[in-house]
């Protein structure tokens, strides 16, 4: 009955409904689970809270006035408040053990995406080269994250599906989960809206403004649950659960690899937005927490060992696979590597992105 | 020595006034006479002073948080200067305020009065305490203020090994502060085991000495773990020992077990003297023996032991095997029992009791009803399923918020309450205070009830903007944080209103049985002339109410010479042989 009445209360009260969307089989045994242990809390808490302004108002006594009762004890009362609650706690922790057991025993078969966060930002890893800051699903298939950092410690969280696990580096950590309820897909006259408005202001993409990604779907939220520095808060994503296998190959194949058509410097902006750059890079000679790429190409650089280097295609190929060995004068090592995760094309599309910026590349 | 109070058949104890020879705040002068001092009533009110103030620095830097949380993208700070501003506030609050609050401050002022002795075992080792916190606090400030830490109170590697912001001098600096929450924990062990008076046998220690008693054993055994954690973190920084970094084959977790084995353990610190106060102040404004004395008692001790046993459940989602979580999930449920019998007992205390809403008592009352909020949503937490959903969320943050906040600070404030007029010797106004708490109560209320929901609705916590669907809740705390801060600032200008107005205080103004209530209103700076007569702590049968002079005195059954009459000399039985 109280899940009922709170699910009733959200509705009314959009603000401030209790959960997010429930879209995983967790987040059913959770809720419920949750909403177990709050009933139980509030029937000891009413009991409370009745006992203490009850007796508050009723022993209420004019200064001088003695106590009716001087009793000090009453070890079978006290026996008996130590122990009935205590009955509760056992059933807590029981089925909180056996929801958090499933949770930790991976079905075979499951469908898996690798998982590397980095500050600030999560990529993707959907096997064969093909690597995207979203993560996306299928409906009603288990999938599991096998999840590293490239730095320090952040936690993978999809409020909608009631899952959180920390990343930790040095090790793979895991976690799992089955979505129940696809997010759906916008029509396309309010996608191409979309796009045409955010190409005309320059800026990227707004996802709490329209509410759906740049290929038009509606999405659950992922953030980082576990603090990493300067923009902990943006190192958000977002989860698309696809409604066929056909709509989340067809999506998997368009971020495969740069298409024959596409040029090197178009791809290569791409990436840029795509895979995390963009998050410490500007291109329009902004400060951040890494140098802009306006003019970068082809200028002198002054590194923090004291040597002067000219930024050219191996120094920016070094920088991207070993970020920690040339540091440019007056900022920090704190780029993570991009060993493994970049193919040599999506190098030399960023390369040529890169020089596109410069007024000094010829 | 009293008029007007007609108790037939017994003499009226009271100790009166001190005069300003013997008042320990008068009885020499000058500033040295107080940095050099080695009353621990002294130390007390300076540990007072210096408690407060850090406490004033931690809240304003939480209003400016919560002033910047006004809008999603965020009113005030950049990211960095937000992250800053947030591990100040925890950092300060945590190693500079509620640790040191009640043990350090007010225990020194009571621990010594309470047990009728003159002052602690060591008390050079007291004053260096106090210097040692001084010289911490100082260290510590300076060091986040100089390049700003951004690693919250929490140092948690690798990114406290790898930022490039003041780690090693906070470190160091919460290094100190260690040794100085040591010494005063030991000096206590001392003087309770050593200095107890005649009569005063283990049962009938106030319950506050019980609680601090617990608390110190922590400080004595945990506090070292978190010096050897900071060293280790110090090492690593610099030498690269490779133990917590994983570029050095290190384990990050490692970093978190060693932490919270002092950290979980260091939440008893701040919570179990918050206990002792409140069964002290539910006891004597509801003029009734508090119930089931042993319960309470041994519920200290089990918090003091099992509160070390519970630490893994801050890592629930870290990666631990998962037997390991399991094993800590059932350890953390055994803990919370102590806490509800603690909550049970107080409740049957106040029941037919005579209870005076004093301000101590509203905010006990106030303590009661937030605790009991702030530990019921720790089975939430404890729940291993529940927990991966809110973990590391506004859930959370609502959760420690009311047994800290809602719990230590609330004690700490009804506790200063209830023995002010025995500290400075004046009464305040009791409408000021009784206002201050409901302020405290209604703002706190508004600022973290809705933090909870927010914890459920995904929310995580130390984000400086956030999606635009939290506003209105972010919104409503920040409000609520506003109205808490007015009703502490109202209970400070109460309290220092009475310094300067306040009518003056008799010695026992409430009604207490306990030995402080004994001496005069403020203590001579010898507390007692010779070890008093020791009781049951919590039997008001003698206590009465002096209308005429207001105040409460302890009344003697009348004393005679028993037998009356001398006995004869001669044996009884000499006259039956003739």
């Amino acid at each position: 009955m109280l899940p009922a009445a709170f699910s009733l209360l959200a509705d009314y009260t959009e603000d401030y409904a209790w959960f997010p969307d429930s879209a995983s089989t967790f987040s059913e045994e959770v809720d419920s689970l949750y909403y177990w242990i709050t009933g139980i809390a509030v029937f000891f808490f009413v009991i409370v809270i009745v006992a203490l302004f009850g007796f508050a108002v009723k022993y209420r006594k004019a200064k001088g006035m003695k106590a009716e009762s001087q009793v000090s004890h009453n070890t079978k009362l006290e026996l008996a408040w130590s122990v009935i609650p205590s009955i509760f706690l056992v059933g807590m922790f029981i089925f909180g053990a056996k929801v958090y057991l499933d949770m930790r025993s991976v079905p075979e078969g499951s469908y898996e995406v690798g998982v590397q966060a980095f500050k600030w930002g999560w990529t993707m890893d959907y096997g064969r080269g093909t690597y995207h800051p979203e993560l996306h699903l299928l409906v009603n298939e288990p999938t599991k994250l096998t999840m590293r950092s490239s730095d320090v410690i952040h936690s993978l969280y999809v409020p909608a599906f009631r899952a959180k696990k920390d990343v930790v580096p040095g090790r793979y950590n895991y976690m799992w989960f089955q979505p129940t309820l696809a997010t759906e897909k916008v029509s396309d006259e309010e996608l191409a809206a979309a796009t045409k408005e955010t190409e005309e202001n320059g800026s990227e993409w707004d996802f709490d403004k329209y509410q759906f990604t740049p290929d038009g779907y509606r999405f659950y939220d992922l953030y980082c649950a576990e603090y990493c520095g300067e923009n902990h808060s943006q190192m958000q994503t977002v989860v698309v659960v696809h409604k066929t296998r056909e709509d989340l190959d067809a999506w998997i194949k368009k971020y495969s690899s740069r298409s024959e058509t596409e040029s090197l410097e178009s791809y290569g902006e791409k990436l840029y937005a795509r895979r995390g750059c963009s998050g410490c890079h500007s291109a329009d000679g902004k400060q951040m927490t890494g140098p802009t790429y306006k003019n970068l190409f082809g200028a002198q650089r002054a590194l923090t060992n004291g040597a002067n280097v000219i930024a050219d295609e191996n120094y920016l190929r070094e920088s991207i696979l070993y970020p920690k060995e040339k540091i440019a004068a007056g900022y920090q090592p704190v780029m993570p590597s991009y060993k493994g995760q970049l193919s040599d094309d999506d190098i030399d599309s960023l390369i040529a992105y890169i020089k596109s910026l410069s007024a000094n590349a010829q | 020595m009293s008029a007007g109070l007609n108790i037939p058949g017994g003499t009226v104890r009271d100790p009166g006034f001190p005069t300003e020879r013997e008042n320990y705040l008068t009885n020499s002068k000058g500033v040295l006479s107080w940095l050099f001092t080695l009353d621990h009533k002294r130390i007390g009110v300076m540990y007072l002073i210096g408690v407060t103030m850090a406490f004033a620095l931690g809240g304003l830097l939480a209003l400016a948080l919560r002033w910047h949380l006004l809008d999603p993208d965020g009113t005030l700070f950049t990211n960095n200067i937000y992250n800053q501003v947030f591990t100040l506030h925890g950092a300060i609050m945590v190693f500079l305020f509620i640790i040191p609050s009640i043990p350090a401050a007010l225990g020194n002022f009571l621990v010594p009065i309470m047990l009728g002795a003159k002052d602690v075992a060591f008390p050079r080792l007291n004053l260096s305490s106090f210097y040692l916190w001084i010289f911490g606090a100082i260290f510590f400030v300076m060091a986040l203020c100089a390049s700003g830490l951004d690693t919250g109170w929490t140092f948690y590697t690798p990114y406290s090994t790898t930022t490039d912001t003041s780690v090693i001098m906070a470190t160091l600096g919460a290094f100190i502060l260690g040794f100085s929450s040591i010494f005063t924990g030991l000096n206590f062990i001392v003087t309770i085991n050593t200095m107890r008076p005649p009569g005063m046998t283990w049962f009938r220690m106030p319950l506050f000495l019980w609680a601090t008693y617990a608390t110190s054993i922590i400080q004595v055994l945990a506090t070292p773990v978190l010096g050897i954690t900071l060293l280790l973190l110090v090492a690593e920084r610099t030498m690269h020992i490779g133990i917590f970094d994983p570029e050095y084959n290190g384990d990050p977790v490692t970093y978190q077990h060693f932490f919270w084995f002092y950290s979980h353990p260091a939440v008893y610190i701040m919570i179990l003297p918050a206990f002792g106060i409140i069964s002290e102040i539910i006891s004597v404004h509801s003029h009734k023996h508090i119930f089931g004395y042993r319960f309470i008692a041994y519920s200290s001790i089990a918090i003091a032991l099992l509160g070390f046993l519970v630490w893994g459940h801050h890592m629930f989602t870290a990666g631990m095997s998962d037997m390991t979580t399991i094993i800590f999930s059932a350890l953390t449920f055994t803990v919370s029992v102590p806490s509800a019998i603690k909550v049970f007992n107080w409740l049957a205390t106040m029941y037919k009791g005579s209870i005076s809403l004093t301000t101590p008592m509203c905010y006990a009352i106030s303590f009661i009803f937030l605790f009991t909020i702030g530990g019921l949503t720790g089975l939430h937490l404890g729940t291993l399923a529940t927990d991966q959903h809110l973990h590391d969320t506004y859930f959370v943050v609502a959760h420690f918020h009311y047994v800290m906040v809602g719990g230590t600070l609330v004690a700490f404030l009804g506790g200063l309450f209830h023995w002010w007029p025995k500290m400075f010797g004046r009464m305040y106004n009791e409408n000021g205070g009784r206002f201050s708490a409901f302020l405290v109560f209604l703002g706190f209320n508004l600022t973290f009830l809705p933090q909870f929901i927010l914890g459920s609705r995904g929310m995580p916590r130390r984000y400086a903007t956030y999606d635009p669907e939290f506003a209105t809740l972010h919104t409503a705390s920040t409000h609520g944080a506003l109205i808490l801060g007015i009703g502490l600032l109202v209970a400070l200008i109460v309290l220092l209103m009475s310094l300067v107005r306040g009518k003056k205080a008799s010695a026992n103004p409430w009604g207490g049985a306990t030995l402080e209530w004994n001496c005069t209103s403020p203590p001579p700076f010898y507390n007692f002339e010779r070890a008093p007569a020791v009781g049951d702590p919590y039997d008001f049968h003698s206590i009465e109410w002096d209308e005429e002079n207001e105040r409460y005195v302890t009344v003697d059954p009348e004393r005679k010479i028993a037998p009356e009459e001398e006995p004869t000399t001669e044996p009884a039985h000499a006259d039956k042989k003739h």
